[in-house]
């Protein structure tokens, strides 16, 4: 087909399609969506199964229930608005020219394919790539392809599957749609009616004068529209890429494993959306919409960026388990950061490192088993503040720091927390003190080492050290670090030497 | 005229019936080690700690375990290792560790004992103990230290061996060589090496500062000892340590 080429997409039913995409369960059973004020609801979309089951659009809720078997949801406008962006973003893999189209309670785009042959093959190769890939993300669409623009969108409104439209042919591949296709306004579609003029085809059979001579000149557009002949000027829509899926439970959910069950799902579609872009997830941001109006926030970033989303989930799992929602859990939405994905050079004589992503999975475990901030890699201060660190997390990338000179040095143990020990003094220097029921003559004592800062503040200290070698009652000796704290004038055990 | 490997083949056929292979010396596995960094302790170690097994040190308070086990991790760090400290005690000091020289941004420290607000409480040393079997079972470190030392010995004898067994099978599996320090000796024969620390001897400067520590070793157990090549290994070491104050001083 040369010239120009549009694909028409149409994805009807789609407040249904929108909610069963994270529900894969409710597809093989009759499912229909209820919309408005709730004691007047009624069916607004249903599944292919629950029009077999008698189920129709227009039903009450009353009328609903009373069909056997059939499961009731809710519209949701925010899963729509998010399921839109993501069969939008489908479409823009193929064209970055797309035209919304859709009407009433379906979803359609019109893709520009014109001059894309090359790159997809001929035209009923890329309508079925275009189709496989919204069923990839969930999604059953109808496919049309035709070098009319209006030709394209009406058949895939109208006619499920797939169809090419060849080109010239228009006409009568359009010739036995109704005429409720055109959307006429209801006179228009009553005179049509008495006239009997029932199908497209009809109508494009009519002159075009004495059509335009007894409606107006919109009769025209019409008569085009019919023929497959109308001509359009294409206005794109810009996707806006946004890695985000959005979930809204039917009923509260207070087990963490039922939630990560949604979760896996949202993480597969949001890591197959990124790997499409030859990505990978950087880190993704948790919102938990909870019972009693609250947010519940978690975050995940892995050491590289990875696509491994069974990785993802097992990470998931764990902050989930550590740090768990307060309340019932409304609804869950999944944000996704993409970065390049990871390239590491393996050399045969680089020493060994931990693998990055199993060691975020230890590394989450490690701070499940004893706290959040207790597991890291120590970073000294720049102060003279004894005991001035921080934990930052371990990064295998870290591994080429500065050599420090080797030193066969004396370690201290620190005693945490600082204990306040009772001493006895000999003049200034220390001659006795207890310690947890013990008591401890000094043998030795060398000091006192003074320091002091931060005296312009509330954090400020001034100490002095004393390297003292002790004897217990059972002659052990034991070499330790006391402090007295001059602000306060406490005598503390700050750390052993070992 | 038969070469001397025709000969060495026609009298170990001679002989196979009752000395198999009698003039082929016994394939000799060579254990890889992993040098502490104190030549005197390497020595008392012929080469360092065993890869791949568990090493203790058992020793009271102020017998040098902590400046040993720094020691061999400031020279696993320095060659772009990654390493990992499990402290029970909390008790790990990076100003020390730096000090000695080893890569703080290369460690992994892990301080038990923490508020855990958690269904699961566990004490220090079942964290400890939990931590270590992770960190064995992540393997890519190039050494863990299991820190012990504040763990009473009657609590520490209760270990079961079943977990020093599991430890040692993921420390050889991993290639990562395992130091427990303590007070005393608790994998009893999943440990390769056991060494038996004093307490320190200190050396004083002028009788005002602290000059430096000695410390004596003793090695009470070497699974994989070499044979007896004629040269009397000795059973312990003395090592001496300076204080921060002392080698910058001499610096």
């Amino acid at each position: 087909m040369n010239g120009e080429l549009y694909l028409a997409i149409h994805a009807a039913e789609f407040p249904a399609q929108a909610l069963l995409r994270l529900r894969p369960e409710l597809r093989s059973q009759p499912v229909a969506v209820l919309d408005g004020p709730a004691l007047q609801q009624t069916v607004c979309a249903l599944n292919r199964k629950a029009r077999s089951c008698g189920a129709a659009h227009g039903m009450t809720r009353l009328e609903a229930e009373a069909v056997a078997g059939l499961q009731l949801i809710p519209r949701s406008l925010a899963e729509e608005a998010q399921a839109r962006a993501i069969l939008l973003e489908c479409a823009a893999q193929f064209s970055p020219r797309i035209e919304e189209t859709s009407r009433g309670t379906a979803c359609s785009f019109v893709l520009d394919g014109t001059g894309s042959e090359r790159l997809f093959g001929p035209v009923d190769a890329m309508a079925e790539k275009v189709r496989r890939a919204a069923a990839n993300a969930g999604f059953r669409i109808s496919v049309a392809a035709s070098a009319n623009f209006h030709a394209a969108r009406l058949k895939a409104a109208f006619s499920p599957g797939m169809t090419i439209l060849p080109r010239g042919e228009e006409s009568r591949a359009l010739e036995k749609l109704q005429l409720s296709a055109l959307n006429l306004g209801a006179e228009q579609a009553e005179t049509f009616s008495m006239w009997g003029i029932r199908t497209l085809g009809q109508l494009a059979a009519l002159p075009e004068d004495s059509l335009v001579a007894r409606f107006g000149p919109e009769a025209s557009l019409w008569r085009a529209l019919a023929a497959g002949a109308a001509a359009h000027s294409f206005q794109p829509i810009e996707p806006v890429v946004a890695l985000r899926e959005f979930c809204e439970f039917d009923s509260p959910i207070e087990e963490i494993d039922s939630l990560l069950f949604i979760a896996a799902r949202m993480i597969d579609a949001l890591v197959a959306r990124v790997a499409q872009r030859a990505l990978a997830v950087a880190s993704l941001a948790i919102e938990m919409n909870l019972e009693g109006n609250q947010r519940h926030h978690l975050s995940l970033r892995p050491a590289v960026p990875t696509i491994d989303r069974k990785f993802l989930l097992k990470l998931l799992h764990l902050e989930a388990a550590a740090h768990p929602p307060q309340a019932a859990v409304l609804s869950l939405a999944i944000e996704a950061d993409a970065g390049p994905t990871s390239k590491v050079q393996l050399g045969l004589f680089a020493p060994q490192t931990p693998e990055p992503s199993s060691l975020d999975v230890t590394l989450a475990r490690l701070r499940a088993i004893v706290g959040d901030d207790r597991v890291g890699a120590p970073e000294l201060e720049d102060t003279h503040r004894p005991q001035s660190f921080q934990l930052r997390a371990l990064h295998t990338a870290d591994s080429k720091g500065t050599t420090a000179k080797q030193e066969v040095r004396i370690a201290l143990r620190r005693v945490r927390p600082l204990r306040t020990v009772h001493m006895a003094l000999n003049g200034a220097r220390p001659a006795a003190f207890h310690d947890e029921g013990k008591r401890y003559s000094v043998a030795s004592a060398y000091g006192p080492w003074r320091s002091s800062g931060c005296w312009w503040s509330q954090d400020a200290w001034d100490s002095e050290e004393w390297d003292v070698l002790t004897t217990d009652v059972s002659g052990a000796t034991l070499g330790c670090l006391l402090v007295r704290d001059r602000l306060h004038n406490a005598w503390r055990l700050e750390a052993y030497f070992d | 005229m038969p070469t001397a490997a025709a000969l060495r083949l026609q009298i170990e056929r001679s002989l196979e019936a009752r000395f198999p292979a009698a003039l082929t010396p016994a394939p000799r596995t060579i254990r890889e080690t992993a040098p502490t960094g104190i030549a005197v302790v390497d020595e008392l170690l012929e080469g360092g700690f065993p890869v791949g097994a568990i090493s203790e040190i058992a020793g009271p308070a102020c017998s040098g375990r902590t400046s040993l086990a720094l020691a061999f991790l400031a020279g696993r760090t320095a060659e772009e290792r990654f390493c990992a400290w499990v402290d029970a005690e909390d008790a790990f000091d990076p100003e020390s560790a730096a000090a000695i020289g080893v890569r703080l941004s290369q460690l992994l420290w892990v301080r038990c004992g923490g508020a855990k607000k958690s269904a699961k409480s566990w004490t220090r040393l079942e964290q400890s103990l939990k931590a270590t079997d992770l960190l064995l079972q992540a393997g890519g470190f190039a050494a863990i230290v299991l820190d012990l030392s504040g763990i009473d010995p009657a609590e520490g004898m209760r270990i079961p061996l079943a977990t020093w067994f599991r430890f040692r099978q993921a420390a050889e599996r991993t290639r990562c060589p395992l130091v427990a320090l303590a007070r005393a000796s608790y994998a009893q024969s999943s440990a390769a090496v056991v060494l038996d620390a004093e307490p320190m001897r200190a050396e004083v400067l002028g009788g005002t500062v602290l000059h430096a520590g000695a410390f004596r070793l003793r090695r009470r157990r070497q699974r994989f000892q070499q044979p007896w090549n004629g040269a009397r290994k000795p059973p312990a070491s003395t090592w001496t340590a300076g204080t921060q104050w002392t080698v910058e001083r001499s610096a």
